[in-house]
């Protein structure tokens, strides 16, 4: 073991006998523990030592149960090595050359473009995910995709010049079946119950049918239907028509409930606001003999007790009048001459923007020659929409390119261009297009200088656009996106419905974006004595004297079980079986997600509980568990991952606090792989606070692998320590992050090839 | 609240579609349908491969006896086309080791190693489907379709250090190259069918898109030239697939031209039920077939660790933790439901293709489909004694209705090879291929 002083400098060499006694006994060149040979591992392979640093850090090794080093002593290995690794060459790595904006960045870009609103999930398939992001693996172009593109440029070109469609459509919007519609819903008006809003971009100033159905069981009956209901259908918030619906007469069936409930009427193009919702009747009589659940939608176990929306539908346009005057012309029709000037005009405008840099005469030449072809045959506004939809599938705009630069040697680092240092600030921050504000600072050639940098980013971050980072960025960080897939076992959880799926999922949001807005600490996150809710959610985790649909921030005292987000029913749900919780998936959940200390993938070949043992059906989960942890081959992650899980056992598979299950009081004694022991989810809370640069360090983590769409390497290390030391002056400031992340080596540098 | 999310129940697509499901009207409009009777002595082969994930409770899958007269209990619902099948049991795939769920999908159809990479630097093998598709999908519009049943996308539930790409899609055109697969019944129906309209206007549009693609492949030649060795290799795939494209508008074109396809309308939404859904998805497939519009099909039927619930058949619990049951006997039944559920909807469209005249025959007697597993025994990830099961025009070399017990493992690959050769596609061998399955060879 004395070799290892040969390969050692001085710097580490101080270590030595620390990493001799509580490392080297595993991670030698016989044994190799995990890969990893530290007597023989030299002083410059970084990232081996960047591999020890991170185990190190968490606390994560010495495993749970084997000789440890004094607090101190970890302390100076960690000081040691991040003096050492830092001091190395700077590596910003090398992202993809090609990178296809995804479908969230492309329905954005469409917006920011072209001023128009366009549910593009109906237009393209969705991206794959890698290392927890779908904007990383997005190199390719497959033919299936490329057609998608061509429809997609078709429609959204056509809609945004306003291109009367050659036959009448229909779109129809239909209602999750387990959406209960007995309260009153946020955006309608107060008043009404159940209904939903639609927001509908019209094609033409033209008359349009909308019309309404009604949610029906699987006898094909109208639910609810009891007596006489009134249906309002409201456009932009007016009131336009009434139906009635009543129960079918002898012999009829329920199709003529709803049958006439459509109306046609003359509408002007563009985005309005379709609303169908219930005049609320005062006395509604709860005609169940069953608990009073808060979900009404089964008709076996809590049925409706009034009649729902099931789907909305416009069909159109009929007697067309014109294109109207819409956001969407207003943007792209920025000259009213239409001859080939104005032609030369409008298209060099919309190639700066999609391309995301000055437009050249080069740029123009094929989309001109599109313009005059279809100009020729059907007129001004047909050219537009033709040279538009070359645009929209050039692969200037569907790819952000980085080029090395001319004459760039190998391997060596440079500074990215101003303006490919805009694009990736604005879809980090926006998943979107550079506005033009930023695109004049990068053609000024200026934005790369700190000052301007630091404005540009506060002000992007200000900007509306910037909510993407909650419901983008969080919505993959915190696996909430998975929520929408997400049915917990009806029996089990009689009164889960789609009201309260959506509640889950605005909760954090509200609570994410509270965080960003105000710029608190990112530690605000895990001990925020603060919330949002409405009074479904307050209802389910009984908290009292919330009424009404809409949100509002609510502050707890000490004896409420709710705030930071892992007290969130969104996220206890996500990480939760649909029949109960799972103190496994929770548990990685946060050594993925909060510590930055992921166990690694199961061992091939997982032996399995080959044996049914009869008693294991009466154990506990935890008891259940410790049967597994005593498998050697499973044990090593599961001493990680169980514990942390366990602490939070007090909240069920869908979020509600509970003392007891079946019977059984809770057990929520837990731990962290670092040995620190605790009970409950405040205990973990307050274990995971104290060493808040760990934390600091995966949302870094998280942030730059997003922002750049690649996974995070041991080359990055570097610059992440920097950005949390950097945010740690500010307490961890949501901005602090951005704003390293922006001014770091890995954001501004690239490596050529 | 604010609903975005477009979606109609199947029963009105089959509505809105009114009679042009209805088989006299179809066969009358597709155009292929009638070139297909004039040349009965040359029936159209097709291949199809349906992916069932996390395997099978193999005990209630496995066949008793070398025949089909008696059917196991998650087979039960193959009973009106049992001739039409074939079960092989004891197929393995070796190189979908260390086992995983990314590695069953992907090996599934490659029998190839996935590159163990979460990055852009994925590596498989060009699939079997893809391979067919080369020999048999030149002559139709779309040399192949892909088509699954899971439109969410979710998050880190495929994080096992292999990249999504690996588990969402069956299908890799070459190594680097996996082909998304549609889950949206309409956008399917649009790959298919286009937009409907008038054949007028779908023409015109057809020529805008050539001509769109004539632009790309300039644009792409121009930024060809600016850039590295290394990105010019991207460029050139993108240039295929720009040509690839090119191809099947001109194929779409001349079947335009040549049709009186009446204004087909397209299935709105998504239905509510999974059940609803895969059936409509089958459908799909009929048509896709029967109008020759493509002859080679994957379609995964779920995705593999799908936490899906099925309380359409009683089980409330999710699929994945369900079959890491150590053995516990209740799990087991309620893990085989779920296999005998799929195996319905399997069933279902066979029917349909059965019942689908084509030529000189029927649809099934002129399409092959696998289906199937990348995994065996889900609890221990392992990859041996998967279940496959072969059904179709099985007549004709020697009739179906048989269970292939192996005594010793067999590559998957060897039925990959054996099915390629029914399609024309004459490998010497394929992936880690020992030989062709003798019993289906003619």
């Amino acid at each position: 073991m004395l070799r290892v002083v040969a390969f050692f400098p001085a710097l580490l060499l101080a270590q030595q006998p620390v990493i001799n006694q509580y490392c080297v006994g595993c991670h030698n060149g016989t044994s190799k523990a995990a890969g990893l040979a530290l007597d023989t591992a030299k002083a410059d392979d970084t990232a081996t030592w960047e591999k020890v640093l991170r185990r190190v850090r968490g606390r994560t090794m010495p495993p749970v149960g084997l000789p440890r080093p004094k607090e101190s002593d970890y302390q100076n290995l960690v000081a040691t090595l991040e003096t050492k690794l830092d001091a190395g060459k700077v590596d910003p790595g090398r992202t993809d050359t090609f990178r296809r904006l995804n479908r969230t960045e492309y329905q954005n870009a469409i917006r920011d473009l072209l001023a128009v609103d366009v549910d593009v999930t109906g237009l393209l398939p969705s991206d794959d995910a890698s290392h927890g992001f779908d904007n990383v693996t997005v190199g390719n172009l497959s033919p299936t995709l490329l057609e998608r593109y061509l429809g997609a440029a078709r429609k959204i070109s056509r809609l945004a010049i306003g291109i009367p469609p050659k036959q009448v459509g229909g779109e129809t919007v239909m209602l999750p079946p387990d959406l209960t519609q007995e309260e009153h819903f946020e955006d309608l008006p107060l008043g009404t119950r159940g209904g939903t809003v639609v927001k509908y971009t019209f094609p033409q100033d033209a008359e349009y049918e909308i019309q309404i159905r009604l949610q029906r069981d699987r006898n094909e009956h109208v639910e609810g239907l009891r007596g006489t209901h009134v249906v309002d259908l409201m456009l932009d918030g007016e009131r336009i028509q009434a139906f009635t619906a009543k129960p079918p007469t002898q012999g009829q069936d329920h199709s003529v409930v709803d049958r006439e409930f459509n109306v046609r009427i003359r509408v002007s193009a563009g985005p309005h606001v379709i609303a169908a919702a219930f005049p609320k009747q005062s006395a509604t009589l709860l005609e169940t003999e069953r608990q009073p659940y808060q979900a009404h939608f089964n008709m076996d176990r809590h049925p409706r007790i009034t009649p729902a929306v099931f789907s909305v539908t416009v069909n159109g346009p009929y007697a067309v009048k014109g294109p109207g005057d819409t956001p969407s012309r207003r943007a792209i029709f920025v000259c009213k001459s239409e001859d080939d000037a104005c032609a030369k005009k409008i298209l060099s405008g919309l190639t700066r923007r999609a391309y995301r840099r000055p437009s050249t005469e080069a740029d123009l030449t094929v989309p001109l020659k599109f313009y005059r072809e279809a100009r020729k045959t059907e007129g001004f506004e047909a050219g537009i929409e033709m040279g538009l939809r070359a645009v929209l599938v050039s692969p200037e705009f569907l790819f952000r390119v980085e080029q090395d630069p001319v004459g760039a040697a190998p391997k060596s680092v440079y500074r990215i261009t101003d303006l490919e240092l805009a694009s990736r600030l604005s879809f980090f921050l926006w998943s979107s297009i550079p506005d033009e504000e930023l695109l004049a600072a990068a053609v000024r050639g200026d934005l790369h200088q700190p000052t301007v940098l630091q404005k540009q980013v506060k002000r992007m971050l200000a900007d509306q656009r910037s909510r993407m980072l909650v419901t983008n960025f969080a919505d993959q960080w915190l696996y909430l996106r998975n929520l929408a897939s997400i049915t917990p076992d009806m029996r089990a959880f009689p009164d889960f419905d789609d009201n309260l799926r959506q509640a889950f999922r605005k909760e954090t949001h509200l609570f994410l974006e509270s965080v960003m807005r105000e710029d608190r600490s990112v530690l605000d996150l895990l001990r925020a004595d603060y919330s949002f809710l409405n009074e479904r959610l307050a209802k389910h985790y009984g908290v009292p004297n919330i009424y009404g649909s809409r949100f509002r921030k609510v502050t707890f005292g000490p004896e409420t079980m709710r705030g930071g987000l892992l007290r969130h029913g969104s996220i206890l749900t996500v990480t939760s079986y649909a029949t109960r919780t799972s103190p496994v998936i929770r548990g990685k959940w946060i050594l993925d997600n909060i510590l930055g200390v992921p166990p690694p993938p199961p061992p091939p070949n997982v032996p399995a509980l080959e044996e049914a043992k009869a008693a294991m059906k009466k154990m506990t989960m935890r008891e259940r568990l410790s049967e597994h942890r005593k498998n050697p081959a499973c044990s090593g992650c599961h001493k990680l991952m169980d514990p942390p899980g366990f602490s939070l056992e007090n909240f069920d598979a869908v979020g509600r606090w509970r003392q007891a299950e079946e019977g059984t009081a809770v057990d929520s004694s837990g731990g962290l792989p670092d040995g620190a022991k605790f009970s409950g989810v405040a205990g973990l809370e307050k274990a995971l606070l104290t060493r808040p640069e760990l934390f600091a360090t995966t949302i870094t983590e998280k942030l730059l692998t997003y922002s750049l769409g690649r996974g995070v390497e041991f080359t990055d290390a570097p610059a992440v320590r920097q950005i949390v030391r950097q945010s740690q002056k500010s307490y961890f400031r949501f901005s602090s992050f951005i704003q390293g992340i922006a001014g770091s080596p890995s954001f501004q540098f690239r490596r050529a090839q | 609240m604010i609903i975005t999310k477009k979606a109609l129940p199947r029963r009105a697509l089959l509505r809105g579609m009114g009679a042009s499901l209805a088989l006299p009207l179809l066969d009358a409009m597709l155009p292929s349908m009638t070139a297909l009777a004039a040349s009965p002595a040359k029936p159209v082969r097709r291949l199809g491969y349906v992916y069932i994930p996390m395997g099978a409770h193999i005990k209630d899958w496995t066949p008793p006896g070398s025949d089909l007269r008696q059917l196991s209990p998650i087979l039960k619902s193959l009973a009106p086309v049992i001739d039409n099948c074939t079960v092989l049991s004891n197929m393995e795939l070796r190189n979908a080791y260390p086992g995983t769920h990314a590695t069953s999908n992907a090996a599934f159809l490659s029998a190839a190693t996935a590159k163990w990479t979460e990055s852009t630097d994925y590596h498989l093998a060009t699939t079997a489907d893809q391979v067919a598709a080369q020999q048999i999908g030149q002559g139709t519009r779309l040399p192949s379709l892909e088509l699954s049943m899971d439109l969410l996308t979710t998050v880190g539930q495929c994080d096992n250090g292999y990249a999504c790409v690996y588990q969402n899609n069956l299908s890799w055109s070459t190594p680097t190259t996996p082909l998304p697969a549609e889950a949206h019944p309409r956008i399917a129906f649009e790959r298919l069918f286009g937009d409907g309209g008038t054949a007028k206007d779908r023409q015109s549009e057809l020529r805008k898109d050539a001509s769109l693609l004539d632009w790309m492949s300039e644009d792409i030649a121009r930024l060809q030239r600016k850039l590295g060795p290394g990105d010019r290799n991207k460029m050139e795939q993108y240039l295929d697939t720009v040509r690839e494209v090119e191809r099947r508008i001109q194929k779409a074109e001349k079947a335009t031209s040549e049709s009186k396809l009446p204004d087909l309308d397209r299935p709105v939404g998504v239905p509510a039920s999974y059940g609803d859904h895969a059936k409509l998805m089958f459908d799909l497939q009929v048509l896709a077939l029967q109008g020759d519009v493509t002859r080679v099909i994957t379609f995964q039927l779920a995705r593999e660790t799908s936490t899906r619930t099925y309380p359409e058949i009683g089980v409330s619990d999710p699929h994945h933790p369900l079959t890491h049951n150590g053995g516990d006997p209740e799990k087991l039944s309620r893990v085989a439901k779920i296999n005998a559920y799929h195996v319905s909807l399997f069933a279902y469209f066979l029917e349909r293709l059965k019942a689908t005249p084509d030529g000189d025959g029927t649809l099934l007697d002129h399409s092959i489909y696998l289906y199937g597993s990348g995994m065996g025994n889900p609890d221990k990830h392992d990859h041996v004694n998967l279940p496959i099961l072969v059904a179709g025009g099985l007549a004709g070399t020697k009739a179906g209705g048989r269970h292939i017990r192996y005594d010793k493992p067999t590559p998957l690959a060897n039925l990959h090879l054996t099915l390629l050769d029914r399609v024309g596609a004459r490998l010497d061998s394929f992936a880690d291929s020992n030989g062709k399955i003798s019993e289906l060879t003619i």
